[in-house]
């Protein structure tokens, strides 16, 4: 068994994009002999092997198929073609608060979003007091999630699936959460996160926080891979070339 | 199959407190809450009842009682399916951000609806020993019926709640299908009034086979028989419900159900990226 955390082999994505609404079953009917779907490659026979306790960073254009190498990595979606390995417990930073409900206190949220990223509910139960304290929200456990800010609540998201304790982590985009000091102190968890040897997988278009965060970059341009390796070299190919 | 029937034990927790979540909200954190949501079922019995008794003077010792009976039942039926339709699809955010088995939210809505019943049934019960009704060793039987029922129930559940993510407007049709078939279950009257004298002869038999194939009517019946004693009005005789009907009925539900979640499995990975 080789040490890597994620292989990808040929992995293409074929999304269909519809050109007018079917979104209902008279639209499906009335449509039926017309041509209805345009053919998008997200993703174009992609080979990449990220080795266990690395941190890659994914760069690239709006619309380049960053996210949805994400949701092939996390399991959203499945391959149109080629093969995917994943070995270890993977959690998805894609969406903080994933299942919230407004009507449900923080505690049963916590409980509630803990099950849906996979742990089992006593597992959850065990670590409510230091999850609910990570996210610093002790006075608003038993308030219902509406009379939190949207920064609360991404908070108490963020705990939950810091306390999940994944092997893999991938982020897309929301390392920008609430203010300053928590922002801070999320860093500080995922530096944590790099420090016992996990792999992460980020998206970010701040290519500050690649070049310092990441131990390796690509660049996906147009659903292909059009660099790989050391951050500084990848995001200066990406700038000299977007400029 | 087998692969999703073991992730899915493996999400069970997640099921569970799903069930617990739409519970909650349901019932708004409180017991009251859940008397409130018998007050929708009781008020339109209650008027069935008066209707039927003093409009249409029909003279039937405890009639609410029988009507009741089916409409709890029913209500699950229709209350399933209706959260069934709108659970994967009101999901639809989450299903791009997050992988667990989707089935889990089709599941949980079903199963939160069967336990209001159970609840409903729990007050019922209480309605029959005040209404003199005695307890009785077919009760024993109940069990069995909801399960086939909810087998059939849940079936159709995957079905519903699978189309309505990429159609909208399977939530209409739904709607419209559900009060349809509600005449053709034995809520409002009782299955022997089908062998009534405005049929002409010869339809009867066809007529008589084609309702029983309906696994709804007959767990509606099957609730009837064991849970009341027999209805004696109007000079019917007493029917019971033929042994075959039955398990055509149990067969049909399993077929439904087995079929529903294969079709759900078949379309589950492209509910995240409908066009
Ligand atoms: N569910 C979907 N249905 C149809 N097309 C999709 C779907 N998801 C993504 N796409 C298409 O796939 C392509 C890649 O999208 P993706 O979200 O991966 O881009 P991205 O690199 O994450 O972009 P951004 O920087 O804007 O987040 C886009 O052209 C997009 O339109
Ligand atoms: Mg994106």
């Amino acid at each position: 068994m080789s040490d890597a955390a994620i292989q990808l082999q040929d992995v293409s994505k074929r999304f269909r994009l519809a050109h007018h609404p079917v979104a209902t079953l008279k639209g499906a009917v009335a449509s039926f002999w017309k041509r209805r779907f345009e053919d998008l490659w997200a993703l174009k026979s992609l080979s990449l092997e990220v080795p266990r306790g690395q941190t890659l960073a994914v760069v690239g254009r709006n619309g380049s198929g960053k996210s949805t190498l994400l949701g092939l990595i996390g399991r959203i979606y499945l391959p149109t073609a080629g093969h995917i390995e994943i070995h270890g417990r993977v959690a998805a930073l894609l969406e903080l608060g994933a299942g919230f409900h407004p009507d449900l206190t923080g505690e049963q949220n916590v409980l509630l979003n803990g099950v849906i990223l996979g742990m089992r509910e006593r597992d959850v139960r065990k670590s409510l007091d230091d999850i609910i304290h990570f996210a610093e929200l002790e006075k608003f456990r038993d308030a219902p999630l509406r009379s939190y800010s949207a920064g609360m609540t991404m908070r108490l998201g963020f705990a939950v699936a810091v306390f999940t304790d994944p092997q893999i982590l991938l982020i897309d985009e929301v390392l920008a959460v609430g203010d300053q000091a928590f922002q801070a102190k999320c860093l500080r968890e995922i530096q944590r996160f790099q420090e016992s040897g996990r792999t992460i997988v980020f998206v970010s278009h701040d290519l500050d926080t690649v070049r310092r965060v990441s131990g390796r970059a690509i660049w996906l341009h147009e659903g292909a891979l059009r660099a790989d390796g050391d951050p500084e070299a990848v995001v200066k190919e990406y700038l000299s070339a977007t400029a | 199959m087998l692969e999703d029937l073991r992730e899915l034990w493996r999400y069970r927790d997640l099921v569970r407190s799903l069930v617990m979540r739409d519970l909650t909200v349901r019932y708004k954190n409180s017991v009251l809450g859940f008397f409130w949501s018998l007050a929708n079922p009781l008020v339109q019995v209650a008027t069935i009842t008066i209707i039927y008794k003093y409009v249409l003077q029909i003279g039937i010792p405890n009639y609410s009682a029988y009507v009741l009976c089916a409409f709890l039942p029913w209500m699950f039926f229709q209350m399933s399916l209706s959260d069934a339709g709108e659970s994967v699809a009101r999901q639809y955010d989450l299903l791009r951000k997050v992988y667990f088995p989707r089935e889990a939210l089709a599941i949980a809505s079903v199963f939160a609806n069967l336990i209001h019943l159970l609840l409903a049934f729990g007050v019922f019960f209480v309605y029959l020993l005040w209404l003199g009704v005695s307890i009785q060793a077919g009760w024993l039987l109940l069990p069995v019926v909801i399960l086939a029922n909810l087998a059939f129930v849940m079936g159709l559940a995957f079905f519903v709640s699978a189309l309505s993510v990429f159609y909208e407007d399977m939530t209409y049709l739904v709607g419209v299908s559900t009060s349809l078939f509600f005449y053709m279950c034995p809520v409002l009257y009782v299955t022997e009034q089908i062998r009534n004298k405005m049929i002409p002869q010869h339809w009867q038999p066809i007529i008589w086979e084609v309702y029983h194939w309906n696994p709804m009517a007959i767990f509606i019946e099957g609730y009837r028989q064991l849970l009341l004693p027999p209805f004696h009005a109007k000079n019917l005789n007493d029917l019971p419900i033929e042994p075959r009907y039955i398990v055509i009925s149990v067969v049909l539900s399993v077929a439904v159900l087995i079929a529903g979640y294969a079709f759900f499995n078949a379309k589950k990975w492209q509910f995240a990226e409908r066009p």
